[in-house]
């Protein structure tokens, strides 16, 4: 470099250099203000780290809506399970329409078991209950029809449940059919409610990241006017200087997506206690719902990029402006 | 190398800041330029960094018409120059070392090869051993001195200076004056405006003289005594 001992045509050489490494050069400019960004960052960690925990809360708010919902959900296919819808038939139904009858809905979709219960079992159930005995030995004929106990599979989903009382319903021989699994389409119509209202509450959550993130890059650029200023004087293009925000608004993003993703963590795990004495009341059949794997990957991945978007919206407006 | 044909700036408001100039600075050649305050010093220096645009006239740097240059080329123009300001404008949060590196991060030159220009600019300006500190821990002289390792760290085609003395003392200006000379001498061109006359005859340079906008004399090297 000294001047002494360099002519001008080799430090031309030299300048061009950069030239002839466009990647490398390109990559190091990243890397440069990927380094630099950070730094600034952990040069005023209590501001960054509020903003931070702001947009994290932010970001764990609809997760932890989801995490409920999701509960919720297992909640009542644990409760499903215990479904049991009872057919009655036409009391002109002999026991050979009733076999034929309880095979024929067992090769439907859907069924787990069914139970064919004679009219006389009914006499019998009926008569061991408190206050029916008498009564029924004034009967003279046994009034009670076949009834068929249908199990439908644990997994079976409400709109399956109902589609098959309508069959059942439809079907030749049958009276009545009595369904405990009503509450199951009420519920899972809620929650499809609670599944939409996951969604607009992320998307707003999402605009209040871009928000937040924007804002602090707007203050940040405000700030650094006259560092700005220099650079551009020294011949830094536009993006160099924008490059620096841009991180930052990735790392704001990423940051708050681990911390989002660390709240719903612990959310699920103060759920795992409660949830396992509620299991024990429906037999071990109910289990605390996660949040599945991609979801937690997903969440800081999608942050980076509201950070980054809401930077470069905000930058690209306020660069425009300050330089 | 440099030339104003021509050149006239007129700013908002209707103050005419240059009128008229035409002077051409050779390359590898010395020139100060000087007048009162409000001559026009400064503002000519903002036509070469395209930090404004002439009224009328043209600009040429090194053949090319800076009338010419979209805002997208502006960055480049600005790489090939060296500029020093009054004011030193460093970036007080970092090292003298991040200062005067800047350039050479902005040029994309390796990080090997910008440790090794930025020592050498450094100890140039005698300043290798304040490579880690602050810019507000070093005096105004020190601070100057960073500026001008700045300058000359990506070794431009030509350097400007805006009173790059300023704020020294004589000693201390005609050193840093020793410094641009010695850039010379290896055929960088040296633009420096200023107001320090007595600075100007110890340096025997060529002296461009601007008043109110006009220039009033065009002194070579050998009339300056």
């Amino acid at each position: 470099m000294s001047p002494s001992t360099e002519t001008q045509p080799q430090a031309r050489a030299r300048s061009t250099h950069s030239h002839r490494r466009p990647f490398s050069s390109w990559r190091e400019h990243h890397g440069w203000s990927a380094g630099a960004s950070l730094r600034r960052l952990a040069s005023k960690p209590v501001g960054s780290l509020l903003t931070i925990a702001v947009m994290g809360l932010a970001l764990a708010l609809p997760l932890a809506f989801y995490l409920m919902l999701s509960n919720v959900q297992s909640l009542g296919t644990a409760l499903g399970r215990n479904q049991v819808i009872n057919v009655f038939l036409k009391t002109d139904q002999v026991q050979a329409n009733a076999q034929m009858l309880a095979k024929q809905i067992k090769q439907h979709d859907g069924v787990a078991n069914v139970t064919l219960k004679s009219p006389q079992q009914g006499m019998d159930e009926l008569s061991k209950m408190q206050g029916f005995g008498d009564a029924l030995h004034a009967l003279d004929d046994n009034p009670l029809p076949y009834v068929l106990q249908v199990q439908p599979q644990d997994d079976i989903s409400a709109d399956a449940a109902g589609r098959l009382v309508d069959d059942l319903r439809g079907m030749q021989g049958v009276d009545m059919v009595q369904d405990s699994g009503t509450w199951r389409q009420r519920l899972d119509a809620l929650l499809r409610v609670g599944n939409r209202l996951v969604l607009i509450l992320a998307a707003m959550f999402a605009l209040a990241v871009l928000l937040v993130v924007g804002n602090t890059v707007r203050v940040d650029i405000t700030s650094r006017a006259e560092e700005i200023g220099v650079l551009k004087l020294i011949g830094a293009s536009r993006a160099f200087v924008r490059r620096p925000y841009l991180y930052a608004g990735i790392w704001y993003g990423l940051f708050a997506g681990i911390v989002a993703v660390a709240l719903a963590l612990g959310i699920e795990f103060a759920l795992v206690e409660p949830v396992a004495r509620l299991s024990q009341v429906y037999e071990g059949k109910l289990q605390v719902a996660g949040l599945p794997q991609w979801l937690l990957l997903a969440v800081p991945v999608v942050a980076a990029f509201l950070g980054w978007l809401g930077a470069r919206l905000v930058s690209a407006w306020q660069l425009r402006r300050a330089v | 190398m440099i030339r104003f044909d021509q050149v006239t700036k007129r700013y908002e408001g209707g103050h005419e800041a240059l009128s008229q100039l035409t002077f051409e600075v050779a390359k590898g050649e010395m020139a100060f330029v000087t007048g009162h305050s409000g001559a026009g010093k400064s503002t000519l220096l903002k036509l070469l960094a395209l930090i404004e645009r002439p009224s009328h006239g043209h600009v040429m740097l090194d053949g090319q018409n800076l009338a010419k240059i979209g805002h997208g080329g502006i960055p480049k123009l600005r790489r090939s120059l060296g500029m020093v300001f009054q004011d030193h404008r460093l970036l007080m949060d970092r090292s003298v070392f991040a200062n005067v590196e800047l350039p050479l991060v902005i040029g994309g030159i390796a990080p090997l090869e910008r440790g090794r220009r930025v020592r050498a600019a450094l100890e140039k300006v005698g300043l290798l051993d304040y490579e880690r500190q602050l810019p507000a821990s070093l005096s105004t002289g020190e601070q100057q001195r960073v500026g001008i390792a700045r300058a000359i760290v990506a070794k431009p085609t030509v350097l400007i200076a805006d009173e790059p003395t300023g704020n020294l003392d004589p000693q201390l200006a005609f050193e840093i004056m020793g410094l641009f000379a010695e850039f010379q001498q290896v055929g960088t061109t040296v633009l420096v405006a200023t107001h320090d006359l007595p600075l100007i005859k110890r340096m025997r340079k060529r002296v461009v003289v601007l008043d109110h906008g006009r220039l009033v004399a065009d002194v070579s090297a050998e009339e300056v005594l």
